[in-house]
């Protein structure tokens, strides 16, 4: 490199505490980001990338630098004294951070917590530093800057906090802007927002970035390089665009692999087997053999060097052409069972549904309060033996309708019928026998499964809770139930603690299919698992519906799962369907205009975001709102004007079984969208 | 707006609150078994006496009536007859009342600071010795009885040292403030007791802000330490601790019977001692209800103060 590089990370080891064997979470990393230069550090949890990020501002709690040396612009920053780190911390590294509402500081106006920095750095007197806070926020295209710098955190919207948390980080024109999960917390079409900031921001200003991230999609929007972290070491590094059109290690392989976004649905996801090895033992072979479907004995005997293995590119692999194999011997690629077509028997009808809450306040001196309409007016068939996907962003009612039609809460109005026959509004009004059929699997494994009780307890409740086989055979159908999700038989005497993420919802799967129920309630079960055991998760589900004919009701945010593994698709926002029809035909071509922003947000690993985009500003309206014509008007790129306010948009329905609530006419819906195409994805 | 409806329904809930509270103390002495005639007089006390006792209080109508009429009475700030120094009742209580504040007020204005102090200064060195010396000292304060610690102060500033009074006696128609010597000792007492809970309240709440990720983004901005320790943490950490002062400033004006006694100060807690001694019932149920309504007033100005700091009620 021509140019002096604008960090260096040079061997850094960091290990932590762990009683009384360090935890090595980081070893022998190397890197270096060139002045204006994007670089990514791609991983899954435990992978070490959060360490390393905090590594670069000497800020380790609980954890000490090993070794190695971090040198920023030449300069070693490892063993600085902590009144020159102040210098450098936020004024020539600054952060942004994963969950931009706990990083703020909720009693300090916004503006201030930006003003703050500039002052303490030197830059600006108090005057001053109020006034470059408004143009920072302008920079960041907050509106009405004059006013926003006075607000508090909690007024700002989840998008809008993240940007003063970017302007925060370019506050003191830094040299190097580490940006640690920026997008994860936030919703699809907010993340395609920041991150065409992100990129806009990159050619104004002149730092260089550290993008961490688990997503390779977002990763290849942003960066320009990118480095693949496994289990604290960096096994594969190169031009993102060649690391995912030809990864060079298996890791790598697997991970592209394991994106249903980057995925056709008529192949399986190829999930990695097993799990991180234990980082106070580290072996002194590859770290990733004991996973590695290609590995041989010569992998555990050394730890691989870093084989240049094309230009720019390296990877920590003895065999690193053979790397693509991994995906041909992932057993879990087979191809999967075609789906049956034409038309199904409707299992459940929900008609007209709606969830009101009424928000109780002790004196209504001033106001009447209005219900918050979670669900209002949803209407959706669910067909035996297929997948029903509603996606929609946080706040979208996707949720309470999913515990609305397992009885969890009772609706405010609207019917559900279940193979003919109206079921009650909470589940104790329902038969055993209708209970029995309709199960739910919960987002969160942590918290869905009892830690006081073995993984073969939790499996065998609900056998014996509804009486399904006789007591002395419970433990034959647990056995047969665990084999069901892949679990190995001995998993039955552990405890939920002992399993590791993917593995936990496996449970939840056996527990729930033990009923042999006809409808699983799927609410957003993957998105709390790393990429490769969502992978897994979703080929066993897969797997089930095709053997016992199950139909699923999969809630979901992420358009890139509900793709790969459902037939029908209903998109929510507001409380309202704005979009159902067959996955394929909506993705492929999205009309409803909140679809299209939807879908046009989705990162995909083609990495080019050259293609005009629609993209979604500002906030849905409140859920107490009562709002009179279209759930989308207010932010809808589309809206043809007044009529969009007042009246309730017609439902159209279309020749591919697609019904659609808008008033523009289908037809010139395609048209408009044909000028602005729809992003394919994958 | 959302703060002022806050505020009311705290009032609201206050004004509920003291009703109950009016209510349990007037049905405990009236509605027991045994006549209150005869508790008041004693075993001694002659039909006549108790008669003319019972027509003096009414005690011949029916209960609901008379709680209405003490009730309405009271509001208007009649608290009836002492029967134990034959007074009106409110001058009494009121003039008590002032002491007991005073007293309250000079101990937070003592504790509050020196326990904010300690607080940080355990979480910022959690688990060092520094911590331990603090959250070791605290709490053997709060574990000693405050009789003993009373004790043990006119021991050692009054006996041996003779710095200071042993008693707090005030002369009919004084100044507490202009006899300040007297005060000290009470105030002492007072402030150990407070300053363990106030201490180790502050202490969790600041290990929690210190921890949250708000702190770490201002020390990444490379602010001096103080600045993310008073601006940032502290800030923030003060939200929890209000809550227990509020609580406390009720419990010094209501709690302080042993205190009170221990130095003979003239406060609300030893009125209160004296009229369960004479079995003066009116007494008795004046200053419990003004003690309740000190606690509610003290909840009360701590939340106004936690509205007024978190800008999520404020505005």
């Amino acid at each position: 490199m021509s140019q002096q590089a604008t960090l260096t990370v040079e061997h850094l080891s960091v290990s932590y505490d762990a009683g009384d064997t360090p935890l090595r979470a980081v070893r022998d990393v190397s890197f270096s980001i060139a002045p204006g230069e994007a670089y990514g550090l791609i991983g899954e949890s435990g992978s070490g990338k959060t360490t390393v990020a905090f590594a670069m501002m000497n800020y380790l709690r609980g954890g000490r630098i090993e070794g190695g040396r971090i040198l920023l612009q030449g300069q070693p920053i490892q063993d600085l004294p902590k009144s020159e780190l102040r210098q450098i911390r936020g004024n020539k590294v600054a952060m942004v951070y994963q969950d931009p509402m706990s990083s703020l500081n909720p009693g300090i106006r916004v503006g201030e917590q930006i003003a703050e920095a500039l002052r303490y750095h030197g830059i600006a007197d108090r005057a001053g530093a109020r006034a470059r806070a408004v143009r920072l926020l302008a920079d960041v295209n907050l509106p009405d800057p004059e006013a926003m710098v006075d607000r508090y955190p909690h007024q700002l919207s989840g998008g809008q906090q993240q940007r003063i948390v970017i302007a925060m980080a370019l506050a003191c024109e830094p040299d190097l802007v580490i940006m640690d999960e920026p997008t994860t917390g936030l919703d699809v079409t907010t993340e395609a927002v920041i991150l065409d900031l992100i990129r806009e921001l990159r050619h104004k200003i002149n730092a260089s970035i550290l993008f961490i991230s688990h997503n390779i999609a977002v990763v290849a929007k942003v960066c320009d390089r990118v480095g693949v972290l496994y289990a604290g070491e960096l096994v594969e590094e190169g031009r993102v665009a060649e690391v995912i059109r030809r990864p060079k290690h298996p890791y790598t392989v697997g991970l592209v692999a394991s994106m249903p976004s980057g995925t056709d649905r008529s192949q399986r996801l190829a999930s990695i087997k097993g799990s991180l090895p234990d980082l106070t033992k580290v072996p002194q072979g590859c770290i990733f053999a004991d996973r590695c479907l290609i590995s041989r004995d010569v992998c555990l005997a050394e730890r691989p060097p870093a084989i240049e293995v094309g230009p720019a590119h390296i990877s920590r692999c003895l065999f690193p052409d053979e790397a693509q194999d991994v995906i041909q011997k992932a057993e879990a690629r087979v191809v999967a069972p075609a789906r049956a077509a034409g038309p199904a028997e409707t299992v459940m009808h929900i008609d007209d549904l709606k969830l009101w809450y009424t928000r109780r306040r002790g004196l209504r001196v001033w106001h009447k309060p209005q219900p918050v309409r979670a669900v209002n007016g949803v209407t959706l068939d669910i067909e035996a033996g297929r997948t029903l996907a509603v996606v929609g962003e946080s706040g979208s009612g996707k949720s309470t309708l999913a515990r609305c039609v397992v009885g969890l809460v009772p609706p405010t109005g609207g019917a559900i019928e279940f193979h003919g026959e109206r079921l009650g509004g909470r589940a104790r009004q329902r038969g055993v026998k209708t209970r029995q059929r309709i199960q739910i699997i919960f987002q969160n494994p942590e918290s869905a499964l009892n830690p006081q009780r073995t993984v073969g307890e939790i499996i065998a409740r609900p056998l014996k809770l509804y009486n399904c086989v006789e007591p002395s055979r419970i433990d034959e159908r647990v056995a047969e139930l665990m084999k069901a999700v892949n679990l190995p038989a001995r998993y039955a005497s552990r405890y939920p603690h002992q399993l590791s993420g993917g593995e936990k919802q496996r449970v939840s799967i056996a527990r729930v299919l033990g009923t042999e129920p006809d409808l699983i309630i799927c609410d957003e079960p993957t998105s709390a698992l790393d990429i490769s055991v969502q992978a897994a998760v979703l080929n066993a589900l897969s797997d089930l519906q095709a053997r016992h004919g199950l139909s699923y009701m999969f809630i979901s945010h992420d358009l890139g799962v509900v793709r790969y593994i459902s037939d029908r698709v209903a998109v929510m926002y507001l409380g309202v369907v704005v979009e159902t029809g067959p996955t394929e035909a909506v993705f492929k071509a999205p009309h409803h205009p909140y679809t299209e922003s939807l879908v046009a947000a989705l990162p995909d690993l083609s990495g080019n975001g050259e293609k005009p985009e629609v993209r979604l500003q500002g906030t849905p309206p409140s859920p107490t709102a009562r709002i009179k014509g279209c759930v989308f008007a207010s932010r809808c790129p589309r809206k043809v004007g007044a009529i969009c306010e007042t009246t309730p948009p017609p439902v159209q329905n279309l020749a591919d079984g697609r019904k659609l609530a808008c008033h523009i006419p289908v037809d010139e819906l395609a048209r408009l969208q044909g000028a602005v195409p729809a992003v394919a994805v994958g | 707006m959302q703060a002022i409806e806050l505020i009311l329904r705290r009032v609201v809930l206050m004004i509920v609150i003291l009703f109950a509270v009016s209510f349990l103390t007037f049905l405990i002495v009236h509605v027991l078994p045994g006549d209150v005639a005869n508790a008041i007089l004693g075993d001694l006390a002659t039909p006549d006496q108790v008669e003319l006792v019972r027509q003096r209080m009414g005690l011949n109508e029916p209960v609901l009536l008379r709680y209405w009429h003490w009730v309405t009475a009271f509001a208007s700030g009649d608290f009836g007859m002492s029967l134990a120094y034959n007074t009106p009742i409110a001058p009494l209580v009121f003039e008590r009342l002032a002491n007991s504040v005073i007293l309250a007020l000079i101990s937070l204005a003592v504790a509050v600071p020196i326990s904010v102090a300690l607080g940080v200064l355990a979480a910022m060195y959690q688990g060092s010795i520094i911590d331990r010396i603090i959250t070791g000292t605290v709490v053997l304060f709060f574990a000693l009885p405050e009789y003993v610690v009373a004790l043990m102060l006119i021991l050692i500033f009054s006996i041996w040292l003779g710095w200071l009074p042993g008693s707090s006696l005030i002369p009919p128609g004084g100044s507490v403030l202009a006899n300040f010597p007297a005060i000290v000792l009470p105030v002492t007492v007072v402030t150990v007791g407070m300053l363990a809970y106030l201490s180790q309240v502050t202490r969790a709440s600041m290990v929690a802000a210190l921890r949250a990720n708000y702190v770490r983004t201002a020390d990444l901005k490379g602010l001096p330490g103080y600045i993310v320790v008073v601006k940032h943490a502290l800030r923030n950490a003060m939200l929890p601790a209000l809550v227990e002062i509020g609580l406390n400033f009720g419990y010094t004006l209501g709690g302080l019977v042993i205190v009170e006694t221990v130095f003979s100060y003239a406060g609300i807690g030893q009125l209160l001692m004296m009229a369960v001694q004479s079995r003066d019932i009116p007494t008795i149920q004046a200053v419990v209800i003004v003690i309740a309504a000190a606690y509610g007033i003290g909840n009360l100005i701590a939340d106004v103060i936690s509205i007024a700091l978190n800008p999520k009620l404020r505005t």
